[in-house]
């Protein structure tokens, strides 16, 4: 027994990547000033999205399309209720992650006629994985980097977009306006509302890519309840790092690699299984506790350094 | 407008609520005594879902051979998961209501219908796959299986196909009957091969193949295993596609998963699962009907039925003849004959004293 570090530096990259999706759909809304709690939902919806579509069309660019547009449709619906039907937020993202649990299983049923998995009845696409020329020679980084998948590679430039998004273009000033002090944005002008509708669009297509990576990318199949926690693992992820693309990232990487931790120890100690599980659960308890304490250390240091000011 | 688009959202979210929240009840509505004469007894089967191509399915193909020899079986009750068990109770009774005579349901159940028995002196409780204290019991029965048995025999096959010498079982959640499973498994192998090593992880879910993929390419790698038999529900199909994208093998549980597979669209995935242990609940349902028909007494004691009764097996197909030599495939005939014979007794985890001493046994097989 020896332990492939690489390899499991590898993995952990790949089980992040769903997480990391689900980060950055997070912190959009969050941008916004909306808790969304629904991506649960949104990416298992767009997980069986993905294979129907793909499945229909024979092709596996119209399930990733599938995916990313079943991803903005569920996404819309929680913003209609919540932004022009004023509903609350909380609960309607609570009801539609019901609505999701057994909507996909619903229409799974419909569609293929089985309630376990669609893997007998749709025909499989696997996103390609990417292959690095010259890269994949290099010692450990090229079996790192070369050989993951396409949605990975896609989730990084995601990563540099919603960051761009959010500090270069006049979209995300207003989105982080709105999120500021939606009463002080509407004075100025913005609506509202619109804002409202684009940050949940774009967080729907983050979603939309997370079920795709779940259901055509580490398996090939959509299973009922195959979200699994993912989502509310991502929404952890963007408040750790209080809603920074960047900072939101490395904490789903994080979650990445405790779960591959927990993976490994399961084959390689004799831990109780049940104790191995709460890893990444625990993972999360631990480091919100601490970017919590963080943030309110620094906010004391503020409040020092005013009182400071205001005696000098 | 605006108070339109508001009762509009707020239908929305209530219709999402009642969606998610309500139990899929396909329960006929049938008169009380409703049925015929002729008929030898009312019998209500309650499953989760069916469509599991699994455990639940062939407790209802069972479920159809009963109504062909002419007893009246209800159309089958499906509950939810779990996370709707407040409402067995109601399910239950509601079946009572009726007019159901025998009420059959896994052991999900065990708890009610020990419960609901109380009430119902007149209704009989069959309680399939556990293997309850019935003491006093006498309007209840239970049906267990010697899933060992089976395992014992993929054991020996797994042990015999690893080129590695070390292969895997991996499981959705532990509980004592998963846990006889991999008893199994871990003695057949280690019948076949003394020095084949054995992995075991559970998945901690049914329902994450992600999870469970990514623990047999971390055994694949890190253990050299290279022989996955899975014990995961819906997990397990994650276990699949691991064994497909290393180039190891695989065996399926409960239904030939093979078969499935085969018959589906994506026949190329069946080509890693040499054979699948089969858990037969219809036979043993129809087996047990047989019984109550001739006038056993089978009630408020239970049965454990194995190798001998056709209970327990593997699928013995085309793909895993050309695969499988020819010697292997004989030993295990001759082992599975051993062991209805009642020459061989295979370990259960039944047998060990408390937990500690499985985790001991377990981890001497790594």
């Amino acid at each position: 027994m020896s332990i492939d570090w690489v390899a499991f530096i590898a993995d952990a990259i790949r089980l992040a990547t769903p997480i990391v999706f689900a980060a950055l759909a997070a912190l959009i809304c969050r941008q916004a000033g909306m808790f969304n709690m629904g991506i649960e939902g949104m990416i298992l919806w767009s997980a069986l999205g993905a294979v129907a579509f793909a499945h229909y069309s024979g092709s596996m660019w119209v399930g990733l399309l599938g995916a990313v547009l079943v991803g903005l449709g569920s996404g819309m619906i929680i913003a209609f209720a919540s932004i022009t039907g004023k509903a609350d937020l909380y609960l309607t993202c609570i009801a539609s992650n019901l609505a999701a649990t057994g909507g996909t299983l619903f229409v799974m049923f419909v569609l293929t006629g089985e309630r376990a998995n669609t893997a007998s009845v749709f025909r499989s696409y696997q996103i390609p994985n990417i292959d690095i020329p010259v890269i994949k020679d290099i010692p450990i980084i090229g079996k790192i980097i070369s050989g993951q998948s396409l949605l990975t590679w896609i989730a990084v430039l995601s990563v540099f977009l919603v960051w761009v998004l959010l500090k270069k273009t006049k979209l995300g000033l207003r989105i982080r306006a709105v999120g500021e002090n939606p009463h002080a944005a509407e004075s100025v002008g913005i609506s509202v509302p619109k804002v409202g509708y684009v940050s949940f669009g774009i967080c729907g297509i983050m979603s939309g890519l997370s079920g795709a990576f779940l259901s055509m990318s580490f398996v090939t199949f959509f299973m009922k309840g195959m979200s699994n926690g993912r989502g509310y693992i991502g929404l952890s992820a963007q408040n750790m790092a209080n809603g920074e693309p960047v900072g939101s990232a490395l904490a789903g990487l994080l979650f990445g690699f405790s779960q591959e931790l927990s993976t490994t120890m399961k084959n390689q100690t004799n831990f109780p299984t049940e104790f191995l599980e709460m890893i990444p659960y625990a993972a999360t308890i631990l480091a919100l506790g601490i970017t919590g304490m963080v943030a309110i250390r620094k906010r004391k240091k503020i409040e020092q350094g005013q009182t400071n000011t205001k005696e000098g | 407008m605006k108070k339109i688009s508001k009762i509009l959202a707020g239908a929305l979210v209530l219709s999402m609520a009642l969606t998610a929240c309500g139990p899929k009840e396909t329960t006929e509505s049938e008169k009380p005594n409703g049925g015929d004469a002729t008929s030898k007894g009312k019998i209500a089967y309650i499953v989760s879902n069916l469509g599991d191509n699994s455990f639940n399915d062939s407790g209802e193909r069972g479920m159809e051979v009963l109504r062909s020899e002419g007893w009246d079986v209800m159309k089958t009750i499906e509950t939810g998961d779990a996370s709707n068990a407040d409402k067995f109770d109601d399910t239950i009774r509601d079946a009572i209501e009726q007019g159901a005579e025998y009420l059959v349901a896994s052991s999900t159940y065990t708890d009610n219908f020990l419960r609901i028995a109380e009430e119902y002196p007149d209704q009989k409780f069959l309680v399939f796959d556990d293997s309850p204290d019935l003491t006093g019991r006498d309007n209840v029965a239970y049906i267990s299986y010697a899933q060992n048995e089976g395992s014992y025999l993929v054991g020996m096959l797994a042990a015999g196909m690893s080129q590695t010498g070390t292969v895997a079982v991996n499981v959705g959640m532990e509980n004592p009957v998963i846990n006889d499973f991999v008893t199994g498994f871990i003695e057949g192998v280690k019948a076949q091969d003394p020095e084949c090593k054995v992995v075991t992880a559970a998945c901690g879910s049914w329902s994450d193949p992600v999870i469970m993929k990514n623990l047999c390419l971390d055994q694949q790698r890190n253990n050299n295993a290279d022989v996955f038999y899975q014990v995961a529900g819906g997990s397990g199909d994650g276990l699949f596609e691991a064994a497909m994208e290393t180039g190891t093998w695989a065996i399926g549980v409960d239904s030939d998963q093979y078969q499935v597979y085969k018959d589906g669209a994506n026949p190329e995935k069946a080509d890693v699962i040499l054979t699948s242990m089969l858990k037969e609940v219809g036979n043993s349902f129809v087996a047990f009907f047989h019984q109550v028909e001739a006038g056993e007494d089978v009630w408020g004691k239970g049965m454990t039925l194995g190798l001998a009764d056709n209970s327990v097996g593997y699928v013995d197909n085309a793909f895993f003849q050309e695969k499988v030599p020819q010697e292997l495939r004989d030993a295990m005939a001759s082992v599975a004959d051993k062991v209805k014979s009642g020459e061989l007794k295979v370990k259960s985890y039944f047998d060990f004293a408390d937990e500690a001493e499985y985790k001991a046994y377990v981890e001497a097989a790594k």
